[in-house]
């Protein structure tokens, strides 16, 4: 099975698919899903969803992601705030939670979509160039992870709201959501078979 | 030509192979890493069903009791996915509390019943046309699926609550850890190759 390049496997049913043309839409011969979208196609969508979740992400670090309203004071804390001050506090486990989550997370997972939208079908020689398709496995891994701040600000709205203390989300949160949001959407609009066609493609 | 329902594609190292007939109870792995191409799990779909069952009733355990109780200076709240999203809406961020509902309530929810339902077809051999839509569903809200992300936030928050705050674990916490076992426990056992062989004629799956 020397053309192992033009089969291609569902990302629904998981059946094997063979194409010859990888500019054109493909549907699954099964189950009758898109399975890519064509190189034009897929390659802008990627990149505009990326872009704007890079923007939602600069918003989403410039306003404060949490407001906490203690006896009446409000102080309100960005991502980065809120790091500096669990890692001031002693709380360095947490710290470091929050960091790799809602900082090191989102930018690995920016480079990793700009490292693939780069190399996008550039034939990739021998072995000792970064694996493609692995990439895109880590990126759907990761992607999910940078949620846990807005949850953890969620669950402090949903949790503290007594008369002496109250939290809320700030700006940034929306924001963020919306980083990740866009950013796994960027990571599934990628069309596999191109990845593939970069992978062996020489 | 060969037939190529009679491949198959390794999903960590795409490695294109053939399939062979499984007994009952094997597996089958792939040739280049060795990792699990595809099971003939004993009794799938009963397996699938008593799943999703379980989890389809700790999750509605999780969503009606509290996850965390708290007491600050006296007051008391407590955690509900439902309170908390509600609360997120009165505050205005309708942004967040709707991808909230979309990651924590609907999604579990459909890929739970999608497991049930394909299930069904298979057990019923009814509305079989329905069934690739179905899976469809499942594989999209697999992916938004984030309630084990959301059990490790409420680990998080609790470091965060325990300096101020009387906190207690509440029914919900125990039923949402059960959810995140047992969806693990169905990511292991069932797989969508499986399911979907289940349905067509070709390999393993022509059993009853």
């Amino acid at each position: 099975m020397s053309k192992r390049d033009n089969y291609i496997s569902c990302k629904f049913c998981e059946s094997v698919n063979r194409y010859s043309d990888s500019n054109k839409d493909i549907y699954c011969r099964t189950c009758k899903n898109k399975i890519g979208n064509g190189k034009e196609a897929s390659l802008s969508t990627a990149w505009a969803l990326l872009i704007t979740s890079i923007i939602f992400y600069i918003i989403a670090n410039s306003f404060p992601i949490l407001v906490v309203e203690k006896f009446g004071v409000t102080s309100s804390n960005t991502i980065i705030g809120g790091v500096i001050a669990l890692w001031e506090e002693g709380s360095y486990p947490i710290a470091a939670i929050i960091f790799i989550a809602s900082v090191f997370v989102p930018i690995l997972k920016f480079f990793l979509i700009l490292y693939i939208l780069i190399n996008y079908k550039k034939p990739q020689g021998g072995s000792r160039k970064v694996d493609q398709a692995k990439l895109y496995h880590i990126t759907e891994i990761i992607g999910p992870w940078s949620m846990v701040d807005v949850f953890v600000v969620a669950i402090l709205t949903g949790v503290v709201h007594m008369s002496a203390v109250k939290i809320t989300a700030g700006v940034g949160a929306t924001a963020f959501v919306l980083m990740v949001f866009f950013t796994m959407l960027s990571a599934m609009s990628i069309d596999i078979r191109f990845i593939k066609e970069g992978k062996n493609g020489d | 030509m060969e037939n190529l329902d009679n491949l198959i594609i390794c999903k960590h190292c795409d490695t294109l192979q053939k399939r062979v007939k499984l007994p009952k109870g094997s597996v089958a792995k792939c040739v280049e890493c060795n990792k699990i191409l595809y099971r003939n799990v004993k009794d799938a779909f009963h397996k699938s069903i008593a799943y999703s069952i379980t989890a389809l009733i700790l999750f509605i355990v999780a969503n009606l009791f509290p996850i965390l109780n708290i007491s600050i200076g006296g007051q008391k709240s407590s955690l509900r996915i439902f309170d908390m999203i509600y609360m997120l809406y009165n505050e205005g961020f309708f942004v967040v509390g709707s991808i909230l509902i979309v990651v924590l309530v609907i999604s579990p929810l459909v890929v739970m019943f999608s497991y049930l339902t394909l299930a069904l077809i298979i057990y019923l051999k009814i509305f079989k046309s329905v069934a690739r839509y179905i899976i469809s569903f499942l594989i999209i809200s697999r992916d938004w699926e984030m309630l084990d992300i959301f059990f490790i936030s409420i680990l998080v928050a609790l470091v965060k609550l325990i300096g101020y705050a009387e906190v207690e674990f509440g029914v919900s916490f125990y039923a949402l850890l059960g959810f995140i076992i047992v969806n693990i426990f169905i990511l292991r056992n069932i797989k969508v190759v499986e399911l979907w062989t289940m349905f067509s004629r070709e390999y393993n799956v022509k059993k009853r």
